[in-house]
């Protein structure tokens, strides 16, 4: 076999197996939740370091049989792309059930094991195919990086055209033409070379006619709304931001914190999902009067008691019933921000039939960046609640990146505003109240930022049975506004917890104990130690956060967890964070499989097999990983800000970290080992920087278009990717030789590394922000530095 | 193998014996056992309502529950019945019916029928029980369980969130399906000095329960309610 066609498998494998890791989480995502895709994948990966362990355990192999060996398991890696989702849509988890039922755990480690057979059959392959040309380490693991690269963009990019339940059978396809670049051609009617072409057949099949279809967990409000007497499915249409679905039935209403004294019909209207979870409806008959009569009994419509706006601005608009209320209050012009370009063509098209629609100005575009972009002033700025308050309360989405809620967005949004504009953000309330705090101290922090007013006259709070909404106006708010407010709200049956000179708490309609949102406003509205004072006191954690830190769903203190938990079966529900407890249990157990599975069998079996010297071997590849993870992880966050979305992020990040480390890669089998300790300094040096600057930099270049966005920052990350790919073949050469077993073990360390670090990189990131992360890559790349100056001089092996 | 297996066919069947002496099959007197303790721990967690402890202690919860969950039909915890709905964790249903005040011979509607554990329990305490149900087979699988059980509650197919005005008004409305709103139509049909309550959450838990209250001049209001001790638990999580 000529090397190139190996190295062509290698990256078709790759490629594959990356496409099938973000497409799993993509599908998880749909299937079940966010969270429990990341702790599946978590476990998948151990694949690829166990592989690594198996190899370094097997006695010595002659080159024979690694070719042999090579051959067989590329196909492999076709099989269990194919057998692995079939099987896994076998098995019916209950999630939900996990905290009770045991035979939910049987399950569950069945859907890990399945999960991790084509990453661990995927990785043997790469790892056999990098020990047959161990001469050139940097060359093949160059095509794995490049393969992986391809294969993510491939991935994301077919999302935009294919349902993800067909684009799944991608990978297979991917690792198939592998099998056939990995057959020998001297020998074409070889059996390899048969059973490859039949792998190609079926896995071009299985495109076809897919093994397997996605069922959604019966707990989302897609399957529920779907199941409602005479409902239909109106629209579906998919792209890598999302699967957006449109279902009409009678039965459904959406009217976040509907006053109870409403006395009105309520409008038809059309329940929206993305991903198999409310975002929002649009209303069937715009022009229809019960419409308007709804929109104004809505918590939402607060602002509109002032007077109607001129121009407003709806921020992720979704479905539209913002826009939809700012026409009905008589906006002359409203410009309505979406990113989801699905979602805009179903809502603008719901306005087809109203008579005001050339009003409307709808906009595909990240908000952040549009209001960067935009010299426009607006009277009236609008963030609505999304979906419903069950996800709300729940904290699925803790672990979501917002950059819509933090004090940089908000400071952005008041310098847009005309002198006598208002910012409106409504939220759901759930209880103990937290994000309704948060927001309020976060437009006080942005309003001490922005303007030198007062901001006790500068802010209102109202609530409903189940929203706050919370208005904020650098000019303030007057005598007879506030009575305004307060007859408008005394009319709809909401209660007013703050407004200017306000001194005592007093809830009419819709009690609380202990007044948290008056407390937490006075507090915002006294000053940052008096700030300082309330949310240290708060039993959640419900500071602002900026951008470097941007978890505004996230307010549980991690550090409250054992204590948590170990309350009475059921009495800890009511707090719970699914984010933060799914990536807890996630580092654990993703701690203690690889533990078992690498390190173990490392430690106890290194110093026979490596020598007394294995620790820096392992230690090396240990903290290249863990820097690799980390750097990847803050880049992904910092650079989803850049592009708008976090799956653009994702995207962009990982095409270029992986294709820039493949060339580093490649490039380094003409260098020296011993230039590891240059790169290594190189490499934290510029991590250090990048934490320190990288923000300011997203900041400046927010205000140019997409393309430049993009471009920039494929070209601030290409130079640390670069040299980042260089140190695992350099290392390989420095540490391992030309010997299999340092070669496994240095994988396996790798491997290891790299499924402990995901999920405490989001950790950190989640507690201290992403420029810690980049400070944490330095930090480790400086012990890499250290640790290579330990490696051995020469092969020292008893294998 | 005979040896061994010998005394533990003679012990069951003993124990089969003694308990039919009360009736009851070993099954039926475990259930009895966990329903017991079931209501005890509620008891704990400060629930005292006599009338809707004795209806817990004598509604069979393991008749509400799928037949492969029947076991742990006890514990302290939601179990799932299909269509993604849950039959509620025992206190969460000892809190709303304790919290409603329920007594012999008072209205209510329920939004929400699920597997029905809810309206047997008030219909036990000698509630006229109304319950609406949107998904088709839960609606059905109810109405016959009830009336299999002989519990006496008026129920049917349908849209709850319309109530069911031809027997409105009613003295407490329990809704247990809520979607980002309170129904207009049900607050209508609140008597004057009714109460209806609202659990707001997901599946993984009630995170709102909410309580809303009918004057008698027609003065609406509401509570935010915490299905646990309130104060204590923040002091545990800080």
């Amino acid at each position: 076999m000529k090397r190139l066609d190996r190295k062509l498998a290698v990256a078709f494998l790759s490629a594959g197996t990356l496409a099938y890791e973000i497409l799993l989480v993509r599908i998880f995502a749909i299937e079940h939740f966010h969270h429990f895709a990341y702790m599946a994948i978590s476990v998948a990966m151990l694949g690829f370091g166990t592989s690594g362990t198996i190899l370094a355990l097997t006695g010595r192999l002659e080159s024979t049989t690694v070719e042999r060996w090579f051959g067989w398991s590329t196909h492999a890696t076709v099989i269990s792309l194919v057998a692995s989702p079939t099987l896994v849509h076998l098995v019916a988890l209950d999630a939900t059930q996990l905290v009770w039922d045991s035979s939910q755990w049987i399950r569950l480690a069945a859907i890990y094991l399945l999960l991790a057979l084509p990453f661990g059959v995927g990785a043997m392959a790469i790892l056999l195919g990098l020990t047959i040309e161990r001469e050139h380490p940097g060359r093949m693991y160059g095509a794995n990086f490049i393969g992986a690269g391809l294969g993510a963009a491939l991935a994301v990019g077919m999302l935009a055209y294919l349902f993800p339940q067909r684009v799944l059978s991608v990978p297979a396809v991917l690792a198939a033409i592998g099998a056939v670049a990995a057959t020998p051609k001297s020998a074409p009617r070889h059996l390899a070379s048969i059973s490859a072409w039949i792998l190609v057949a079926l896995s071009v099949f299985v495109l076809i006619t897919p093994l397997w279809r996605i069922e959604v967990s019966p707990y989302k409000g897609l399957p529920q709304v779907a199941a409602f007497p005479g409902a239909r499915r109106v629209h579906e249409r998919t792209s890598p931001v999302g699967w957006l679905v449109a279902t009409e039935a009678d039965a459904f209403h959406f009217a976040p914190g509907l006053s109870l004294g409403f006395q009105g019909e309520l409008p038809k209207q059309t329940a929206v999902f993305v991903d198999g979870d409310l975002v929002g409806a649009t209303i069937n008959q715009p022009a229809d009067s019960s419409a308007a009569g709804l929109l104004d009994w809505l918590p939402s419509a607060l602002p509109y008691a002032l007077g109607a706006p001129s121009h407003v601005l709806v921020v992720a608009a979704g479905g539209g019933s913002e826009v939809h209320s700012a026409l009905a209050h008589g906006a002359r012009a409203v410009t309505a921000i979406e990113l989801h370009p699905d979602l805009v063509d179903l809502a603008s098209s719901a306005f087809a039939g109203h008579p005001e629609q050339r009003k409307v100005h709808w906009v595909v575009a990240d908000a952040r960046s549009f209001v960067a972009r935009t010299s426009e002033k607006y009277d009236l700025i609008v963030l609505p609640p999304a979906g419903g308050l069950g996800t709300s309360a729940a904290g699925v989405h803790s672990l979501n990146e917002d950059f819509l809620h933090t004090v940089d967005a908000y400071s952005s949004y008041l310098e847009h505003l005309t002198p006598q504009g208002i910012l409106a953000i409504t939220r759901w309330l759930t209880l103990p109240p937290r994000e309704s705090v948060r927001v309020i101290l976060t437009v006080a922090e942005a309003l001490r930022g922005s303007a030198s007013a007062v901001v006790d006259s500068q802010l209102v709070v109202a609530r409903s049975w189940g929203t706050t909404t919370v208005l904020a106006r650098p000019a303030g708010f007057d005598e007879a506004e506030v009575a305004r407010l307060r007859d408008w709200t005394a009319t709809r049956l909401f209660d007013l917890d703050w407004y200017p000179s306000m001194s005592a708490p007093n809830s009419t309609f819709h009690l609380l104990e202990d007044a948290p949102l008056f407390r937490a406003a006075a507090a915002a509205t006294h000053g940052a130690d008096s700030l300082a004072d309330f949310t240290s006191a708060y039993p959640f954690n419900v500071s602002p956060v900026g951008d470097s830190r941007p978890y505004p769903h996230h307010f549980l203190r991690i550090g409250s967890l054992p204590r948590l938990l170990t309350s009475d079966r059921g009495g800890w529900l009511p707090y719970a964070e699914w984010g933060p407890i799914a990536l807890v249990a996630t580092l654990l157990q993703s701690a203690v499989l690889a533990g078992l599975l690498m390190l173990l069998p490392a430690v106890a079996t290194g110093a026979k097999r490596l020598g007394t010297d294995w620790w820096p071997t392992v230690g090396y590849f240990t903290a290249i990983g863990v820097a690799y993870l980390a750097a990847e992880i803050a880049a992904i966050q910092q650079i989803g800000l850049l592009l708008g979305h976090p799956i653009y992020g994702v995207a962009v990040v990982l095409a270029s970290f992986l294709v820039c480390s493949g060339i580093g890669s490649i490039r380094s089998d003409r260098l020296n080992p011993s230039s590891i300790q240059l790169t290594a300094a190189l490499l934290a040096a510029i991590l250090v920087i990048l934490g320190a600057a990288l923000l300011s930099v997203v900041h400046f270049l927010q205000a140019t278009s997409l393309t430049i966005r993009a471009a920039s920052a494929a070209v601030l990350l290409a130079p640390l990717a670069y040299l980042m790919g260089r140190l695992f073949p350099l290392g390989l050469r420095l540490f391992a030789h030309t010997d299999s077993k340092r070669i496994a073990w240095a994988w396996a360390a790798n491997g290891f590394a790299s499924v402990v670090a995901a999920p405490l990189a989001a950790l950190i990131a989640l507690e201290t922000g992403s420029r810690a992360l980049f400070f944490l890559g330095a930090a480790a790349y400086s012990v890499a530095m250290v640790l290579s100056c330990k490696a051995p001089t020469e092969p020292d092996v008893v294998s | 193998m005979r040896g061994i297996l010998g005394p533990v066919i003679r012990a069951s069947a003993l124990f089969a014996w003694s308990a039919s002496l009360y009736g009851q099959t070993p099954e039926q007197a475990r259930f009895e056992r966990e329903r017991v303790a079931m209501v005890d721990l509620i008891e704990l967690r400060g629930v005292s309502d006599s009338a809707t402890l004795a209806a817990l202690r004598s509604v069979p919860r393991h008749e509400f529950v799928p037949p492969q969950n029947r076991r742990r039909a006890y514990g302290d915890f939601p179990i799932p019945i299909g269509h993604g709905q849950t039959i509620s964790q025992p206190y969460i249903v000892a809190f709303m019916t304790e919290i409603l005040q329920p007594k012999p011979g008072m209205k209510v509607l329920e939004v929400g029928t699920g597997s029905g554990y809810q309206a047997a329990v008030l219909a036990e305490i000698g509630c006229a029980v109304h319950t609406v149900e949107i998904f088709q087979v839960l609606a059905d699988s109810a109405r016959e369980r009830l009336d299999r059980l002989g519990f006496t509650v008026q129920s049917r197919h349908g849209d709850g969130h319309h109530g069911w005005p031809e027997s409105a008004p009613f003295d407490a409305i329990i809704v247990t399906a809520a979607a980002g709103y309170i129904p207009p139509e049900l607050v209508r049909q609140l008597k004057p000095d009714g109460s209806m309550v609202i659990p707001v959450g997901s599946v993984y838990g009630i995170q709102n329960l909410i309580l809303v209250n009918k004057s008698l001049d027609n003065t609406i209001s509401t509570r935010n309610l915490m299905p646990v001790r309130f104060v204590p638990m923040l002091s545990g999580i800080r």
